[in-house]
């Protein structure tokens, strides 16, 4: 594996205590949802809380958190603040219609502006919403930033879970703690409270058990979530009382337990030549 | 996580001017001559050179003719660490689990 362009440099943020990445190995599994919301989600327990868009080519966080607009560089600071968390993304710099055709080496550079040039403050919690796939911003976030650790989405069939198993073993080739998987769109709830499993059952627990991490929970899939998203005001925050903002908070609950006990092993030795 | 997966150096340094010594978290010590790491560059353009045929009618280029040498040795997130030599050539990453392959002791060596 390559850096995706000049040497990596280790990137020091004394300042945010835990850096969270949400990754999948398959795009349109609701990753940028669960990013969000899990965000919010964290936000409502520790108030510092920041979101961090590191999909360079499809940003996703400015219409989930209802800026649409193409801000003005000049008088804008950023992060920018939303729903109580502070936001980064490339769709703040770039209008929707605008296509970021940039190779490795550009993304890389990006991320790292990101994470160095900007003023996060104290956080208690960074999530990393990434792209799907095993590509240069998640080699760029694996060899430069003090990552605490990885939540990977998936969903119930086997064509996302193959490529799940994918995320996990690059987070674990590089040495990153799993923090566990996550199921979306687990199952539809009826009025009457039956469970319908719209997309098969149990895939996420299954590669969970298989792959020897924990499985995180399910969220279940709802209709008003997509339109939470296209409103710019997420389910977490407009629906709180729904199933699946209690979900999220659970996972957030999870996820902050597991954040607290997961053993990221200790910083390798420098070399003295 | 596996054995291989908690393997890491507890000691990293420098063993004469030819040689790299680590340490291993297992209590395995690794010797390997700088030129052997050289060889096994893991990077995409060295793989590549690798493949090749070896042209008996090769050039060498100007900075092939003096001593090469290890400038740095940084880490690479927590799995890895890049060499930079004094060519210039700094595009290999080697993987925690490569450097253990590469180990050039006796035991392993006859392995």
């Amino acid at each position: 594996m390559q850096p995706p362009g000049g040497p990596p440099q280790k990137i020091a943020l004394p300042n945010i205590k835990n850096i969270v990445a949400v990754a999948s190995g398959k795009g349109g599994v609701g990753k940028s949802t669960v990013a969000a919301n899990l965000a919010l989600a964290l936000a409502a327990v520790s108030p510092r809380v920041g979101l961090m868009d590191a999909d360079i080519y499809g940003p996703s966080v400015p219409i989930m958190m209802g800026i649409r607009e193409v801000v003005d560089q000049r008088t804008t600071a950023f992060p920018m603040e939303r729903h109580g968390l502070k936001l980064m993304s490339m769709g703040f710099l770039v209008p929707p219609e605008q296509a970021v055709i940039w190779r490795g080496p550009m993304v890389h550079r990006a991320l790292v502006q990101f994470l160095t040039d900007l003023n996060w403050g104290p956080l208690d919690y960074l999530v990393i919403d990434l792209p799907p796939g095993t590509g240069d911003a998640q080699l760029t976030l694996t060899q430069t930033a003090p990552l605490s650790g990885a939540v990977i989405v998936t969903t119930p069939q086997d064509v996302a879970l193959i490529d799940a198993r994918k995320g996990l073993e690059m987070f674990r080739q590089v040495r990153v703690p799993v923090l566990g998987i996550v199921e979306n769109m687990s199952y539809f709830e009826g009025e009457d409270g039956k469970r319908v499993h719209l997309f098969g059952q149990g895939g996420g627990r299954k590669l969970a058990n298989e792959a020897g991490v924990p499985f995180l929970g399910e969220i279940p899939i709802d209709p008003r979530v997509a339109e939470c998203g296209d409103d710019g005001e997420p389910i977490v925050c407009k629906y709180p009382e729904s199933g699946v903002a209690k979900a999220y908070r659970t996972l957030a609950a999870t996820v902050a337990e597991r954040l607290q006990s997961i053993d990221k092993g200790p910083e390798l030795p420098e070399v003295q030549l | 996580m596996s054995q291989s997966e908690s393997l890491i150096p507890v000691a990293i340094r420098k063993d004469g001017p030819e040689h790299l010594l680590i340490e291993w978290s297992d209590g395995h010590r690794s010797v390997y001559a700088w030129q052997h790491l050289r060889d096994h560059c893991p990077c995409a353009g060295c793989r590549d050179e690798r493949e090749k045929p070896t042209d008996p009618f090769r050039i060498l280029k100007p900075n092939e003719l003096v001593p090469l040498a290890p400038i740095s040795m940084p880490p690479v997130g927590r799995y890895a660490y890049k060499i930079v030599w004094s060519d210039g050539h700094d595009s290999g990453i080697y993987t925690l689990d490569h450097l253990r392959s590469l180990c050039q002791c006796p035991q392993c060596s006859n392995r």
